[in-house]
């Protein structure tokens, strides 16, 4: 198809009524009949042992429904993932002791919120502080406090739908800390840094930033008598929290309902299931009355993950040319009191910037390691920001001391159209090259490039998979024909800002040529729509995409089908246009998609006419029983991970002024190649999306921690990108056309953040001439590393 | 002890007892089952519970329903005349002026009364005028826009 009627359009949203009015129903407005409120007790001491809880005077106030505690719910654990190497390490309220500052400690459930406060009040918990660690690398040396003592395997766990049998479990004991390990190693370093003629060793660390979603996390459950559990969530996905919720609350994974709410932004944040979702389902389970669960903003930042925390040591071998020869690396993820996402972040940071530069001799070695503070996760890029934040650093501090153009220095190690990876992904479209090419031209690299006094330029790269070989695997989606010859689709995707919903239809009735009101979207209900990846692993339009396409094509040529038989006409001779099926002969016979819901109905046995179509995310990675298993290692980085890789190329124009130390951001150029963009408007959201939360990133965001305590848990002390701080935004798209996508797409929504991330204080540190090694490039630390320049 | 208070939203008069400390926004979310506005922050700091007190943007997380009294209060429900969008409404669809949508109820209510006050900004004025309103999701140059756009057609 080269004519399209709907896909690479700028097409607005089709549910945008319901935003603009306001009646758009997110989580934070849900309200049911008899529904109580709850709260959550939390913990003041990074690391402490629970001596004795009493809630006694709690549970004696009157509208007071519930009171629990560690005690009440037992060991039920859970995890980002949880599988025999990484079994899950987390309970919904803290057990015998607490690990960070802000730990779930009791929940009350009460008639309204004053209440429920005032119950908090009334528990007595007697803790035993403990010597906490804050510093991961002196958690890991021998002796120091374990934030973790044995973990029984004494939760049921769900690993034969992994393909693991249950009794593959073990206790598991973290050494020194660490939580987790990764080794990914190909050629062969040693030789490779034998023949680099450069070599530079450095140290970079990343802090957590949070996703400052808009909606707070919230939770409205609804256990009914009989034995349902219905929830709304403000999430990405809900397969994930479906899951774990059945899991924890052993009810069967059927009986779960998470209804389709909309979701007040995430970006990573809001992947997984978080203690106040099962602390509202518990509740409700045992009440059997509506609850729920509001987080104050000060509790988000307090007590829910920001990104993660990273030590980065890179060491680069180069020929004098600017080929890299070798590359290792050292990461120490500072995963606080509970792992999470760690084994998958580490294997990511290796991962996601695989498809950038060819390096022949690799070694990645990685660390989650525990520490006394608040737990991290993904967020937007997971792992890629941090890592490509020093590898970029550090190309560019190479390229300053061979004399190299950084521009020319990054096309030469770039990989090509066609490579196949190391772990056997391979590269179908490749647009990188293109990216910074068109990039460096926008804004004018030749021209400025170390010509203006306290002024810089800075490049970033990042690349993103498309769906992953993890759970939940595959997405599917299905069409159903109405009387009116209107359809409905059926897909699990959530709107959470992306304009999934508008996306799908596109692609509906682009397969169908019928106008876009003819496509209901019914999306993000669990019960309705079957199974699907959701929107946290980059796979919304690759993945659930390509299974709507599957599914409109089914319900196309089904059409066709009885249309030929119906007109008595081959098949080939009958075309399908503005909602019609037209007999390539005589216009006048043409039929209606109602008419062919009548024919289903009545000639074709009753045929109600449903499309389906499913898709998985790498058809080559399976789990089933053992010998049939072919999996995908996340601390060997051995096996297939991603069918297609977005990639993304930045370049910042910035100047610093020298006294003051303040950043003033002149112009981005975002090249973006997400293969062929299905929603101009929506793919160019994304970018500049991504690109003001990188400016964030890099000149203010951090969630500082003191001693285990979040220091600036609101919004007048963590600042956030306002519409005052933006600069010129240009967004390019490299259309590189990827055959396996849904026509020729792949996905956007994570990518250009870590570049943008880089980009920036490259600039940065190339206005100032001056290297600064961590975030966020604060003016103080401009102004410091200016003055220590110049002694 | 309930205080009662009288005022009118949207046009519509009501005379509510309420507890002294309860704020405008919880009023108009829990006690007028007007959930458009939002809370993010609780303490004036992002914008998303904006709505009008006689014709002026407040947040409506820090302002006590106590101080409605005798004020007209304009929600975004109030927006819509009949069948009619709003032109800034109608704006934020064609410019793609949302993602997830949460922040802008409140944007569309800050620049309401913003182009009442400014009826033909520059682009900076715009974003000075909403700088109160933080979205986390569109990197504000399409909101931008949408307001801009707006402004010719009110
Ligand atoms: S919720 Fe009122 S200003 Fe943020
Ligand atoms: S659209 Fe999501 S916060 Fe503005």
């Amino acid at each position: 198809m080269s004519e399209f009627r709907y896909v690479t359009k700028g097409i607005n949203r089709t549910d945008g009524e319901l935003i603009v009015t306001g009646r758009a129903r997110y989580t934070c407005d849900m309200e049911l009949p008899g529904m109580l409120v709850a709260k959550i007790l939390r913990s003041p001491y990074p690391h402490a042992r629970i001596k004795g809880i009493n809630t006694d005077k709690a549970k004696g106030l009157e509208g007071v429904k519930a009171v629990i505690t560690g005690a009440d719910i037992g060991y039920r654990r859970f995890s980002f993932i949880d599988t025999p190497a990484f079994p899950a390490d987390q309970t919904p309220l803290a057990v015998d002791k607490v690990r960070f500052a802000g730990e779930e400690v009791a929940a009350v459930a009460a008639v309204n919120e004053e209440i429920a406060a005032k119950a908090l009040d009334l528990i007595e918990v007697e803790y035993e502080e403990l010597p906490p660690v804050f510093d991961p690398e002196e958690a890991m040396k021998e002796g120091a406090p374990a934030v973790h003592e044995i973990v029984e395997p004494n939760t049921t766990t769900a690993w034969e739908d992994f393909g693991v049998p249950p009794s593959k479990s073990r206790p598991y004991k973290a050494v020194n800390n660490i939580s987790n390990k990764a080794l990914i190693q190909y050629g062969d370093i040693e030789k490779g840094f034998e023949e680099a003629e450069h070599i530079r060793e450095d140290r970079f660390e990343v802090p957590s930033t949070s996703h400052m979603a808009m909606e707070p996390h919230v939770a409205v459950a609804n256990y009914l008598p009989t034995g349902k559990l219905d929830v709304w969530l403000t999430h990405m996905g809900y397969e994930h929290k479906r899951f774990w919720l059945a899991k924890l609350l052993d009810i069967p994974i059927s009986r779960v309902r998470v209804h389709k709410t909309y979701v007040g932004g995430a970006f990573g944040g809001k992947i997984s299931i978080f203690p106040f979702e099962f602390i509202a389902a518990y509740l409700s389970k045992i009440t059997l009355r509506p609850v729920k669960i509001t987080l104050p903003r000060e509790e988000v930042f307090a007590g829910c993950p920001p990104s993660r925390r990273m030590i980065v040591y890179l060491k680069t071998g180069v020929k004098k040319d600017g080929r890299i020869t070798a590359q290792q690396v050292k990461v120490i993820d500072d995963v606080g009191a509970y792992r999470r996402s760690s084994p998958t972040a580490l294997y990511l940071a290796h991962v996601f910037r695989n498809p950038i530069y060819n390096i022949p001799n690799l070694k990645h070695e990685g660390y989650g390691v525990y520490t006394n503070k608040l737990y991290t996760t993904a967020k937007r890029g997971h792992g890629l920001p941090q890592m490509v934040f020093a590898v970029e650093a550090q190309l560019d501090m190479i390229c300053d001391e061979l004399g190299l153009d950084k521009v020319e220095m990054r096309l030469k190690n770039f990989r090509k159209k066609g490579d196949i990876l190391p772990n056997g992904d391979k590269l179908r479209s490749y647009g990188l090259p293109e990216c910074l090419k068109e990039a460096a031209e926008k804004i004018g690299w030749k021209e400025k490039y170390g010509k203006e006094k306290f002024r810089g330029l800075g490049i970033g790269s990042a690349s993103m998979f498309s769906g992953a070989h993890n759970f939940p695997f595959s997405s599917a989606a299905m069409i159903r024909l109405n009387h009116d010859g209107r359809m409905i689709l059926y897909t699990g995707q959530t709107e959470f800002g992306i304009g999934v919903d508008t996306v799908m239809a596109q692609i509906v009735a682009e397969v169908l040529n019928c106008p876009l009101d003819y496509v209901i979207v019914n999306s993000g209900d669990s019960e309705v729509s079957p199974h699907d990846v959701g929107n946290w692993l980059s796979g919304g339009i690759f993945v659930s995409g390509e299974a709507v396409r599957r599914a409109a094509q089914d319900l196309r040529d089904q059409m066709l089908n009885y249309a030929a038989a119906g007109l008595d006409i081959p098949i080939e001779d009958l075309d399908m246009k503005d909602g019609w099926i037209i007999p390539g002969s005589d216009e006048s016979k043409k039929l209606s998609f109602s008419d062919m819901s009548r024919y289903g109905i009545q000639m074709a046995g009753g045929d109600p006419l449903i499309g389906k179509g499913y898709v998985k995310c790498v058809p080559e990675v399976h789990f089933w029983k053992g010998k049939y298993n072919k999996t995908a290692s996340l601390s060997s980085g051995k096996g297939r991970f991603t069918e297609a890789y977005g990639l993304t190329m930045a370049i910042a124009h910035v100047e610093v002024n020298p006294e003051t130390g303040e950043v003033k951001i002149l112009e981005i150029v975002v090249a973006d190649d997400c293969g062929t963009p299905i929603n101009v408007k929506s793919v160019e959201g994304q970018i500049m999306s991504q690109t003001v939360m990188g400016i964030g990133d890099v000149c203010y965001e951090e969630v500082r921690i003191n001693n285990g305590i979040v220091m600036n848990p609101n919004l007048l002390d963590y600042m956030v990108p306002t519409a005052n701080d933006i600069p010129k935004i240009t967004s390019i798209l490299v259309d590189s056309y990827e055959p396996n996508g849904p026509f020729g797409a792949k996905e956007v929504g994570e990518s250009p953040r870590a570049a943008v991330i880089s980009a920036i204080s490259n600039a940065i540190c190339n206005a100032i001439g001056e290297r600064i090694y961590d975030l966020p490039m604060t003016s103080d630390k401009i102004k410091k590393a200016l003055r220590s320049k110049s002694a | 002890m309930k205080r009662s208070v009288l005022l009118t939203v949207n046009g519509e008069r009501h005379e509510v007892l309420i507890e002294p400390n309860l704020t405008l926004l919880e009023l108009l979310r829990e006690g007028l089952n007007l959930k458009g506005a939002k809370e993010a922050c609780g303490i004036g700091a992002c914008g998303a519970c904006t709505v009008l007190m006689d014709e002026k943007p407040v947040n409506a997380c820090i302002v006590l329903a106590l101080e409605a009294e005798g004020k007209e209060i304009e929600t975004i429900e109030g927006l819509v005349k009949g069948n009619d969008l709003h032109p800034l409404q109608r704006s934020f669809i064609d410019h793609y002026s949302f993602q997830c949508g949460f922040c802008t109820p409140g944007t569309i209510m800050t620049a309401k009364a913003f182009l009442h006050r400014n009826p033909k900004p520059s682009r900076d004025e715009v974003k000075n005028g909403i700088a109160g309103n933080i979205c986390r999701c569109t990197g504000y140059e399409n909101i931008v826009d949408g307001i801009l756009n707006a402004a010719k057609e009110i």
